[in-house]
C-alpha cells in the first residue's frame, strides 16, 4: 500500500509530508536535548555547580630573614600601592569609551556609517573621557606630591616597559606563529594576528607606598577615577641595604691615620648572601609549582602571576621556607556557607650573621676608608729608602673578602665580599666585567692559598709521622740543587739571598711558621708525598663544599645541571697526580704544593674553618650560616683529625709569633728603607692573635677596558694578600682563640702589609661589637 | 482584533451579512468534536507549564503571566466565535494596516514617547505605559499568514515558477519591514511558514526545492551584510560546535550558560529549589523569556524537555488534523500556516537554546513571558479551533487538488 493509496487527496499526502519534515526537525532537537542531558550531564552540572561558590584568597607575606640579635634583614612591610591600569595610562581606555558612547547615540545608524564618518563621531566624545583621565592625573599629582614633569616620566618609563615587553612577546610570537604556519612570501599578506600580552592589561603601580590617608582617599573615589585600583601590598624591604658605620681613625697605619672617626657609607650590606626576590614569575617558576594545579585543585603555596620569588641568595635557596601560604574564603552563594582556610605566612629564617658586625668589616673592606686601596707601604720600599713602584697605580681599589668565625660553634658571624651588588649595580660595563661583583668571593671564589697552608703541611706530616715536631730542618735558601726554582722566599736579591739559617741553625717548627720558611715546608712535603698532602688539605675542608646552605642551581643552555654559590676549591686529582709522575713533575709540584701553590685553590671561608679546626685541637666541623637549619645534626659534621695536641700547641705559637714577633712575617710594616720606622701591623689591646700571612701568586689580573666582556689586557706577576688568623681576649699564655678570621685582597700584594691592617681592624670591630 | 473584524463587518449592510451571521454559532453548524481541542489542550498546558518555569526565579512575573493567559484565553475565545471566512474580506487591509505600522516604527522623526528604542531596536509602539506596548510583528505574523491564505486559496498559478512571485513579494514586504527594526528571529519565521502554505497548497515541489536550495546557497553571501553582534553569535554557534570554550564567557556567554543549564538538569531535573540557585548563580541571561526551555530542562530534566516537545507535536498534530478535515482551501490554508509559524518559533527558540542554532531574540511560543506574545498565540489558538468548528459548506470544490506525476 503506498502514501497515495493511504491518502488519495494531495491535500492530505502534502499534510503528511509537513508532518514528516516537523517530526524530523523535533527528533533532532529532542536528541540534541539527550545528548546534552545524558552523555555530557556530568561536565555540565560540575560547570553548573562550580558557579554556586565563590573563591577569594587572602594575601600573604613572606619570612623575615633576621641576624642572630634578630634585627630583620629582610622583611616583608605592608603597604598600599595606587595603581592604574595600563588601558588608561596608554589612551586607548578613553578611546574605547568614546566609541561606546559615539555607538550608542548613533543607535542602529552606526552600521551606516564610514570609516571617516565614525572616527569623527568619536573624536566628538573623546574630550569628555580625556577629562576624566586628566582629571585623575591630577588628583594623583596632588596626593603623590609629583611634579607634572615626574608624573609623565613615570607613565613614560611604564609605557617604554609595556612597549618593550609587548614587542619583544610578540616577535617571539610571530617567530612561533610563522615556524608553524610558513613565514609569509613577498606580496603575501600576513596572516600573523597578535592578542594582547598581559602587560597591556596589567595595572602599575604610579604612586608606590603611600599613607593610609591617600589610600582611603583613592579609596573613595575609585569608582569615578577610571582604571584606578588601590592595592594592598607587601613589599621586600632589606633594611641594611644602606648604612652607616663609624671608623676610628686612630688605629690605621699611619698614612691614614687620624684623630676622630670616618663616617663610611655602605650599600648592600650581606646582599650577596641575603639575595633578592623578583617581582617578576618566569613561565618555569609558575610550572615548578602552579597555584591552580592541572587537576583543578589548588595548592595555596603555589605561584601565580605578580608574586613574588627569591632570586638569588638565601632569599633563592630558602624560597620554600620563607614563602607564605595564601589564604582562601570558600563561600557557597546559595547557602552562605564560608569555608575558611587561613593563611600561613612564611617562615622566618635565623642567621648566624651579625649584622652590625658584618656591616663593620664591609667598612673596612670599602675602598672609601684607604685599606682596600693601593698604598706604599704596601709596596714598600728599597733598602736605600726609593719607594717601590707598586704594580698597580696607588689608589687603586682593591676588592676582595673577610670572614670571621666563631671557633666553637663554628658559626659564620660575618662573610663579606666586595664589591656588593648594590655597587655592582651601578658600575660602569668594564669596571663590572673586570671585578665580577655579583660574585660572592668569600665562599665562591677559589683563590690560591699560598703561604697560609703552611701549618696544615706541619699538622699533616707530624699525624703522618714522617717528620718530628721536634726536628729542625736547614733553610739553605733553595730546595733544589737548581737554584732559580723551589727557593726560599727571602732567598733573593732583595734580602741579599739570605735564608733563615744563618749560622746553618736549623729552622724549628715555629720559627718556621712565624718566619713563614718555604724550605721548611718544601722538606715536609717532599716527605709527605703528593696523596698524603692532598688527603691532609681534604681532612681540612679543602675540595669540600662547605654547604653552609648557599648551594644553588640552574641549568645551562645544553640543559645541564649546574651547582653555583659555594665552591669546593681545587686538590689534584689522581689522574693529575699520575699525570705528573709520568711527567717526572711529580716531585716538584709536590714541593710547591707544601707552599700552598700549584693546582690548589680554597676559599677564604674553608681558609677561616680550616685555622678554627686547628684552634679547636683538630676538630673539622662544618661552618653554619642559618640557625633553622633541617639538614641534620650539627655534630655529624664533626670530624676529630685526631692531631697530637702538642704539635697544635706548636703551631699556634708559630702562628703567635708571626704576629708578635719581630722576624714575624705578620708583625710589623717598615715605613722607608732600611732602619726606618715601624709600625706593628696587630695594634689591638687585650686580646692575644695566632696569625698567618700568605702572598699567593695571582692568576693573571684581566682587565675588561670597553665592558664587551672580553679581557683586553691582563697583569701578570700580580699576588693575592691573605692574612688568616686566630683571636682570643686575654694577653698570651691565658687567652684561647675564640675567632678565625680570613681576609684575601685580590691582586693587593703582601699578605701581611695589605690584608694585616684590615685583619687588625676586624679584631678591633669585634671588640667594639663586644665579642672580645 | 476580532472586535475590529466584527465592528466593521457590522458596517456592512445587505444579504451577505445577515447570511453570514445566520452562520455564525447556531449549532448545526458547529462541530463542537474536533481535532482543533488537542490544539487547545496543548497550548493550555504550555501555557501552564510557562507560569510554572516563569515562576523559578521569577514568581512575581508568574503571577501577571497567569493574568495574561486568561486574557489569552478569552481573545482565543472571542476569535473562535466570528466565522473565519469573515476575515478574508479583511485580510488585504489588515496586511496593509500592519504594513503601516512597521513602517511607522522605522520612520527616522518619530518621538520617542510612541518609540522607545530598546537595545537599538525599534519593535514597539507605546500604548500609554510601560506594560501595554504594542508589538507590530507579532500582528503582523497573523496578518499575513490570512493574507497569504486569501491569495493562494482559489489560485492555480503558483504550481508555476513565475506565479510564485506574488506570494514571495507578499512575504518580503513584512519581512522586510521586521528585518530593518531589526528583529532576526521574529523575520525568519516568515520564509517557512510561507514554504509549508506553498507546500500544503499543492506548488510544485521541484520548485520550491530549487528556491530553497538558492536560498541557503546564497545565504552565505549575506554574511557580510550581517551586523556585529549578528556575526558573534554565528561565530559563538561555531565555537561550541566545535567544543571551543575560549568564548564561553563573552560572545558565546550565553548559549554557554544554557547548554550548561540544560546539561545539569540531567534526566529528571534538579527540581525547583536548586535551579533558582543554578539559574541565578550561573547568571542565564532571558531565563524567563527566550531561555525558559533552559530552565524547564534544568529544573525538569530530559524528561520536562522531551514533555514540552511532545506538547508541541500535540499542538501540531491538532494543528494539521484540523487543515486535513477543513474542506474549505481558506480555511486548510489559515490551519497551515499558524501550525507552521508556531512550530518554527519553538523549533529556532528550543534550537538556540539547545545549542544548535545561533542565538536571536525569539521566544518559546505559549511558554515565555510576555503579554502581546502569548495573547498573539492564544489568538492564532482561537483561529484554529474556529476553523476546526465549522461545518463544512455543501458546495465547496476539493481545493488544491493537482496531477503530480512526480508524487508517485
Amino acid at each position: 500500500m503506498t502514501l497515495h493509496d493511504l491518502f488519495p487527496k494531495m491535500f492530505h499526502r502534502r499534510l503528511v509530508l509537513l508532518l514528516a519534515v516537523g517530526l524530523g526537525v523535533g527528533f533532532t532537537l529532542a536528541a540534541q536535548l539527550t545528548h546534552l542531558t545524558v552523555l555530557k550531564a556530568d561536565t555540565y552540572r560540575a560547570n553548573a555547580e562550580s558557579r554556586l561558590s565563590d573563591r577569594d584568597f587572602l594575601p600573604t607575606y613572606r619570612g623575615s630573614i633576621l641576624d642572630r640579635n634578630g634585627t630583620p634583614l629582610a622583611l616583608d612591610e605592608e603597604c598600599y600601592d595606587i595603581a592604574v591600569s595600563y588601558v588608561v595610562i596608554s589612551g586607548s581606555w578613553a578611546l574605547k569609551e568614546a566609541g561606546y558612547a559615539a555607538r550608542d547615540a548613533a543607535g542602529p545608524r552606526w552600521g551606516e556609517l564610514g570609516p571617516e564618518e565614525r572616527v569623527e563621531r568619536i573624536s566628538e566624545h573623546l574630550p569628555e573621557y580625556e577629562a576624566q583621565v586628566d582629571q585623575m592625573w591630577r588628583e594623583i599629582r596632588t596626593s603623590g606630591g609629583l611634579t607634572e614633569q615626574e608624573l609623565t616620566q613615570r607613565l613614560d618609563d611604564i609605557t617604554t616597559f609595556v612597549e618593550r615587553t609587548t614587542d619583544a612577546v610578540q616577535t617571539r610570537w610571530r617567530e612561533e606563529y610563522y615556524r608553524k604556519h610558513g613565514y609569509p612570501r613577498p606580496g603575501e599578506t600576513d596572516t600573523f594576528d597578535p592578542h594582547e600580552v598581559r602587560e597591556q592589561k596589567d595595572s602599575y603601580v604610579i604612586l608606590p607606598r603611600v599613607s593610609e590617608d591617600v589610600a582611603f582617599y583613592f579609596k573613595r573615589r575609585a569608582e569615578e577615577l577610571p582604571g584606578l585600583s588601590v592595592q594592598d601590598s607587601w613589599r621586600r624591604v632589606y633594611p641594611w641595604s644602606t648604612a652607616t658605620v663609624a671608623i676610628d681613625l686612630s688605629s690605621l697605619p699611619r698614612e691614614l691615620r687620624g684623630e676622630g672617626e670616618q663616617i663610611i657609607r655602605i650599600e648592600g650590606a650581606a646582599d650577596h648572601m641575603i639575595g633578592d626576590v623578583r617581582e617578576r614569575l618566569y613561565q618555569e617558576d609558575l610550572e615548578s609549582r602552579p597555584f591552580f594545579k592541572s587537576d583543578g585543585s589548588i595548592d595555596l603555596k603555589g605561584y601565580r602571576i605578580g608574586d613574588s620569588i627569591g632570586r638569588r641568595g638565601l632569599e633563592r635557596v630558602f624560597e620554600d621556607h620563607l614563602r607564605g601560604s595564601r589564604g582562601m574564603i570558600n563561600a557557597r552563594l546559595d547557602t552562605g556557607e564560608e569555608a575558611r582556610t587561613p593563611r600561613a605566612p612564611g617562615e622566618v629564617l635565623y642567621l648566624t650573621i651579625d649584622i652590625r658586625l658584618q656591616a663593620r668589616v664591609q667598612a673596612l673592606l670599602s675602598p672609601q676608608l684607604g685599606l682596600a686601596r693601593v698604598q706604599q707601604w704596601q709596596a714598600g720600599w728599597t733598602r736605600e729608602g726609593e719607594p717601590n713602584k707598586p704594580k698597580l697605580p696607588l689608589g687603586t681599589p682593591l676588592f676582595g673578602s673577610a670572614v670571621v668565625l666563631d671557633i666553637d660553634t663554628g658559626e659564620i658571624l660575618a662573610m663579606v665580599s666586595t664589591p656588593t651588588i648594590a655597587e655592582g649595580s651601578r658600575m660602569s660595563d668594564a669596571m663590572r666585567s673586570t671585578v665580577a661583583p655579583f660574585v660572592n668571593r668569600p665562599i665562591e671564589t677559589p683563590y690560591p692559598p699560598g703561604s697560609i697552608i703552611k701549618p696544615l703541611v706541619l699538622a699533616g706530616a707530624t699525624a703522618e709521622g714522617v717528620h718530628d715536631v721536634q726536628e729542625g730542618i736547614v733553610c739553605t735558601g733553595h730546595f733544589f740543587e737548581d737554584r732559580g726554582s723551589a727557593r726560599c722566599w727571602i732567598y733573593r736579591d732583595a734580602y741579599n739571598f739570605a735564608t733563615h739559617s744563618p749560622e746553618s741553625t736549623p729552622v724549628d717548627a715555629e720559627s718556621a711558621i712565624a718566619k713563614s720558611c718555604n724550605i721548611y715546608f718544601y722538606t715536609l712535603a717532599d716527605k709527605l708525598g703528593m696523596a698524603r698532602l692532598v688527603k691532609w688539605y681534604r681532612r681540612f675542608g679543602l675540595g669540600r663544599i662547605p654547604d653552609v646552605g648557599l648551594i644553588q642551581t640552574t641549568t645551562n643552555e645544553d640543559g645541564d645541571l649546574i651547582h653555583f654559590g659555594e665552591t669546593a676549591g681545587d686538590l689534584p686529582t689522581e689522574a693529575h697526580i699520575a699525570r705528573l709522575r709520568r711527567d717526572g713533575r711529580l716531585r716538584f709540584a709536590t714541593v710547591i704544593a707544601g707552599i700552598g701553590q700549584g693546582p690548589i685553590t680554597w676559599s677564604p671561608l674553608q681558609a677561616a674553618n680550616a685555622y678554627a679546626t686547628l684552634a679547636r685541637g683538630g676538630i673539622f666541623r662544618r661552618p653554619e650560616l642559618t640557625q633553622n637549619d633541617s639538614r641534620g645534626d650539627v655534630s655529624e659534621s664533626r670530624t676529630d683529625l685526631k692531631l697530637k695536641p702538642h704539635v697544635v700547641s706548636r703551631i699556634l705559637e708559630g702562628l703567635r709569633r708571626s704576629v708578635e714577633e719581630p722576624s714575624g712575617t705578620g708583625h710589623h710594616i717598615t715605613y722607608g728603607g732600611a732602619g726606618g720606622d715601624t709600625e706593628p701591623i696587630i695594634n689591638a689591646e687585650g686580646v692575644t692573635v695566632w696569625a698567618k700571612t700568605g702572598t699567593a701568586q695571582a692568576p693573571a689580573y684581566a682587565i675588561d677596558d670597553d665592558g664587551d666582556d672580553e679581557a683586553d689586557r691582563a697583569i701578570t706577576g700580580l699576588d693575592h694578600a691573605w692574612f688568616v688568623g686566630l683571636v682570643g681576649d686575654g694577653e698570651a699564655g691565658q687567652a684561647r682563640p675564640r675567632f678565625a678570621i680570613a681576609v684575601v685582597l685580590e691582586y693587593g700584594g703582601s699578605g701581611g702589609r695589605t690584608a694585616g691592617p684590615i685583619a687588625n681592624q676586624i679584631i678591633r670591630a669585634l671588640k667594639a661589637e663586644g665579642y672580645l | 482584533m476580532s472586535s475590529g473584524v466584527a465592528a466593521t463587518a457590522t458596517q456592512d449592510a445587505g444579504v451577505t451579512r445577515r447570511a453570514l451571521r445566520a452562520r455564525a454559532i447556531t449549532p448545526q453548524h458547529v462541530v463542537l468534536l474536533n481535532p482543533a481541542w488537542i490544539c487547545v489542550a496543548g497550548a493550555l498546558l504550555l501555557s501552564i507549564l510557562g507560569v510554572i518555569m516563569i515562576g523559578t526565579t521569577e514568581p512575581g512575573l508568574a503571577k501577571r503571566q497567569l493574568v495574561f493567559m486568561l486574557i489569552g484565553l478569552l481573545a482565543g475565545g472571542m476569535v473562535a466565535l466570528p466565522h473565519y471566512e469573515r476575515s478574508r474580506r479583511f485580510a488585504y487591509p489588515l496586511l496593509l494596516l500592519v504594513t503601516m505600522l512597521l513602517v511607522f516604527l522605522l520612520i527616522p522623526g518619530v518621538p520617542e514617547f510612541l518609540v522607545r528604542p530598546r537595545n537599538g531596536a525599534r519593535r514597539w509602539i507605546n500604548l500609554g505605559s510601560s506594560s501595554l506596548q504594542l508589538q507590530p510583528s507579532e500582528l503582523a505574523k497573523i496578518a499575513f499568514v490570512i493574507a497569504l491564505a486569501a491569495y493562494l486559496r482559489y489560485r492555480e498559478n503558483y504550481r508555476r515558477l513565475l506565479g510564485l512571485l506574488v506570494p514571495f513579494v507578499l512575504t518580503f514586504i513584512p519581512m522586510g519591514l521586521i528585518l530593518v527594526e531589526p528583529d532576526l528571529g521574529t523575520a525568519m519565521l516568515f520564509l517557512p511558514t510561507l514554504f509549508a502554505m506553498l507546500v500544503a497548497a499543492g506548488a510544485r515541489l521541484k520548485h520550491l526545492v530549487l528556491i530553497a536550495a538558492l536560498g541557503l546557497g546564497s545565504a552565505p553571501l549575506m554574511y557580510p551584510l550581517l551586523q556585529n553582534h549578528q556575526k558573534d553569535r554565528i561565530q559563538a554557534v561555531f565555537s561550541q560546535w566545535t567544543g571551543d570554550v575560549s568564548r564561553a564567557d563573552d560572545i558565546a556567554f550565553q548559549g554557554d550558560r544554557a547548554l550548561t543549564l540544560i546539561g545539569a538538569g540531567g534526566l529528571a531535573g534538579v527540581g525547583r529549589e536548586h535551579a533558582r540557585d543554578l539559574i541565578v548563580h550561573n547568571a542565564l541571561p532571558e531565563e524567563h523569556n527566550d531561555m525558559i526551555f533552559a530552565v524547564i530542562c534544568n529544573r525538569w530534566g530530559l524528561l520536562g524537555g522531551l514533555m514540552t516537545l511532545g506538547l508541541y507535536l500535540m499542538f501540531c498534530i491538532g494543528g494539521i488534523l484540523t487543515a486535513g478535515l477543513c474542506r474549505e482551501p481558506f480555511g486548510r490554508l489559515i490551519a497551515v500556516g499558524i501550525v507552521a509559524l508556531l512550530f518554527a518559533q519553538m523549533t529556532i527558540n528550543i534550537g538556540m537554546t539547545v545549542g544548535l542554532t545561533p542565538i536571536t531574540g525569539m521566544t518559546l511560543p505559549f511558554v515565555s513571558y510576555g503579554g502581546s506574545s502569548l495573547v498573539a498565540n492564544w489568538l492564532m489558538a482561537g483561529l484554529l479551533l474556529n476553523i476546526a468548528l465549522r461545518r463544512p459548506r455543501m458546495m465547496t470544490r476539493d481545493a488544491f487538488e493537482f496531477t503530480e506525476p512526480e508524487e508517485r
